[in-house]
């Protein structure tokens, strides 16, 4: 699914990521854990394709092709999802109409016909009770006066309707409380099938005890120093980072 | 500057006879301090950003009665179907073509003026009120009588057209009387070369009257166009005006307020959209003369290639004004690095219990939200008419009517897609 190799990238100049592999195949689920500075961010801003970011070394595939030189908006119409650390606050932009022009631009893509406004209604009512979000959200502009945890609910909102392949979650579980936790992790786990797959890019192991992963990567310093089971996932909760730092 | 041109011209019109002498004195007082003043920038400091250069070279030809449009103009599509309507063509009125409901008196200005017994304030805060008090056609005044309540929206129609450089110069009196309300639509629509609107319009809100304006400004893209508007308020009266300048090469809109009643209410809303070299001017002063009023102004500009843009906004709230509720908004997108933006909110408070804001901001449209739109599968240019359509949409939702949104926001595609 997604082929990282040797990725080595800067940001204004300063190398940020050094030496980059991962290997995520149909159906896996991966965890990145590292403090803040290591380059998480980064590497899920370069997967999607955010300008900024100038990949100096290596390649990205991406159901076997090169992404790097696409634009974000070919990333996503192939199957690549972001669900944003800091999901942007668009006063004036009614979600309904967001959502609706985000899911046509990728029926458009595959060929299908565009969806009219009472049969997307219906599909999006049906995914915002299996979120518990209120209707009214519909009426409301994106993430205008959200609060943490119903912003984090419109991201996973947007995974369900657009369905990507590769769903990376950017620190999805900061500033929730645990039910919101649990109605996200329950609505991904859901998600989860065997032709899809997920980057899970997180601070804590908290999440982690929702949605199971297969494989924990450590990145310290733009560079993933340690890969494991999900048991890595505790051993830093208990340890911390110091130990596989140099 | 030379101005032997609009010499020339004021003296032609002083020799013109539909529009009462006895009104002359008033038209020399304030030519002669246009022509003391000029357009120097140093007099009028609010336009130092402005290019007035067209006004100063073009050579203008006052518009007479017999600058109607072709016999066969077609009338463009209306703004709504169901609606009161006065037609103006090259400024003068068109009696003919005028339908208005009860409880609304049409006036010539020569009949308003009368029934004044002349003495009708003549504005003077910019050298375009000078020019149209010098200049001013024979006009029209609409005085509502009181408790009359209509709701269907009034469309006033200011047609230009024609192959000369002409100098449109209308005059209309508005008086709502107590407790009366209306609504106007004021539209302009240009097709001459290079004409030079200015028109000013003159309200007279009585206690507990309601007046809601919405202006659009399409003259031709090689127009001038100025719009003035004065507004006197008596108390607990309320203005609402929603205002979007599309069109002229140069568009200039003066908004002056006084709140003389306690209570009163001004509420001023605006969207300008600039391309090419075009230049709009946004220049309002609200005074705040007496306690308990609220004004609200919320101004929003798009500048796309080498488009200028000004907003002058200025509230006084004068001593007496206690409780006074104010705020001030001015924010703008430049789509094009050579776009340029002036904006300068100001605010003087002599009152000391009041509630009184101000902000503006200019800058590029937002990259963050931008990038959120792509990675949805959003093309660039679809997610940055999403996002400018969002910028404006508190502008269009102030007009509160589905149909006249419409039709705005179909010019507005428009403008978004070339």
């Amino acid at each position: 699914m997604l082929e990282i190799k040797n990725l080595h990238a800067e940001v204004k100049n300063k190398p940020i990521l050094k030496g980059i592999d991962l290997n995520i195949q149909k159906g896996e689920i991966h965890a990145i854990m590292g403090k803040n500075g290591s380059g998480k961010s980064t590497l899920s801003n370069i997967i999607t394709g955010k300008d900024g970011y100038n990949v100096t070394k290596g390649d990205i595939k991406f159901k076997n092709e090169s992404i790097v030189e696409w634009t974000p908006e070919k990333r996503s119409l192939h199957g690549i999802f972001m669900s944003f650390q800091y999901p942007v606050v668009m006063p004036g932009v009614n979600n309904t109409y967001f959502l609706k022009a985000a899911l046509n631009a990728k029926r458009k893509y595959n060929g299908q016909k565009e969806m009219d406004a009472a049969g997307f209604l219906k599909k999006i009512k049906e995914k915002l009770q299996e979120l518990e979000m209120d209707s009214s959200y519909l009426q409301r502009a994106v993430n205008d006066g959200f609060s943490g945890g119903e912003k984090k609910r419109n991201e996973i909102l947007q995974m369900l309707t657009l369905k990507p392949s590769l769903s990376i979650l950017d620190e999805t579980d900061s500033g929730l409380d645990i039910d919101a936790l649990k109605i996200i992790s329950d609505g991904v786990n859901r998600y989860k099938s065997p032709k899809r797959s997920f980057l899970i890019i997180t601070h804590y192991q908290r999440l982690l005890e929702y949605i199971e992963p297969d494989i924990v990567h450590v990145l310290i310093d733009g560079k993933i120093v340690k890969s494991g089971t999900k048991e890595l996932a505790l051993q830093l909760e208990e340890k911390g980072y110091g130990w596989l730092e140099k | 500057m030379n101005t032997s041109n609009y010499e020339s011209e004021f003296e032609k019109l002083l020799r013109r006879d539909y529009f009462s002498p006895k009104i002359n004195p008033q038209r020399k007082n304030a030519f002669e301090e246009f022509l003391k003043k000029n357009l120097s920038k140093k007099v009028w400091d609010n336009l130092r950003f402005t290019n007035l250069s067209a006004l100063k070279k073009n050579v203008f030809r006052i518009s007479e009665n017999f600058d109607a449009p072709h016999k066969n103009f077609k009338y463009p599509e209306s703004v709504t179907e169901d609606n009161y309507k006065i037609v103006f063509n090259n400024g003068h009125y068109q009696k003919q073509l005028t339908n208005l409901p009860e409880g609304i008196k049409v006036l010539t200005n020569l009949e308003y003026y009368d029934d004044h017994k002349n003495k009708v304030g003549q504005p003077s805060s910019s050298p375009f009120d000078l020019l149209n008090t010098a200049f001013m056609d024979s006009g029209m005044s609409l005085v509502v009588k009181k408790n009359i309540n209509i709701k269907s929206p009034i469309l006033l129609v200011f047609i230009n057209a024609g192959k000369d450089q002409l100098m449109i110069s209308p005059r209309i009196h508005i008086d709502i009387g107590k407790s009366s309300s209306i609504s106007l639509i004021e539209h302009h629509i240009g097709f001459g070369t290079g004409n030079f609107s200015n028109s000013t319009t003159i309200f007279s809100l009585k206690e507990n009257s309601y007046c809601k304006h919405i202006r659009l400004q399409k003259d031709s893209d090689q127009a001038i166009n100025a719009g003035n508007i004065h507004i006197e308020q008596e108390k607990y009266s309320k203005y609402y005006l929603s205002h979007f300048g599309f069109g002229s090469n140069l568009g200039s809109i003066g908004l002056n307020s006084d709140l003389n009643g306690q209570g009163a209410e001004c509420h001023l809303s605006g969207l300008g959209l600039a391309n090419s070299h075009q230049h709009l001017d946004t220049h309002i002063l609200i005074n705040h003369k007496s306690s308990n009023c609220i004004s609200s102004q919320n101004f929003k500009t798009v500048l796309k290639d080498y488009s200028s843009g000004v907003f002058n906004g200025k509230v006084v709230v004068s001593k007496d004004a206690q409780k006074t509720d104010s705020s001030q908004s001015n924010k703008n997108i430049l789509l094009s690095k050579n776009a340029r933006m002036n904006s300068n909110p100001q605010l003087v408070i002599n009152a000391d219990d009041v509630k009184c804001s101000h902000g503006s901001s200019t800058g590029e449209i937002d990259q963050d939200a931008l990038f959120y739109l792509r990675s949805r599968g959003i093309n660039d240019k679809t997610a940055k008419s999403i996002l400018i359509h969002g910028f404006i949409s508190e502008i269009f939702e102030s007009v509160n009517s589905p149909e006249i949104i419409n039709f705005i926001k179909s010019d507005f595609d428009r403008w978004i897609e070339s």
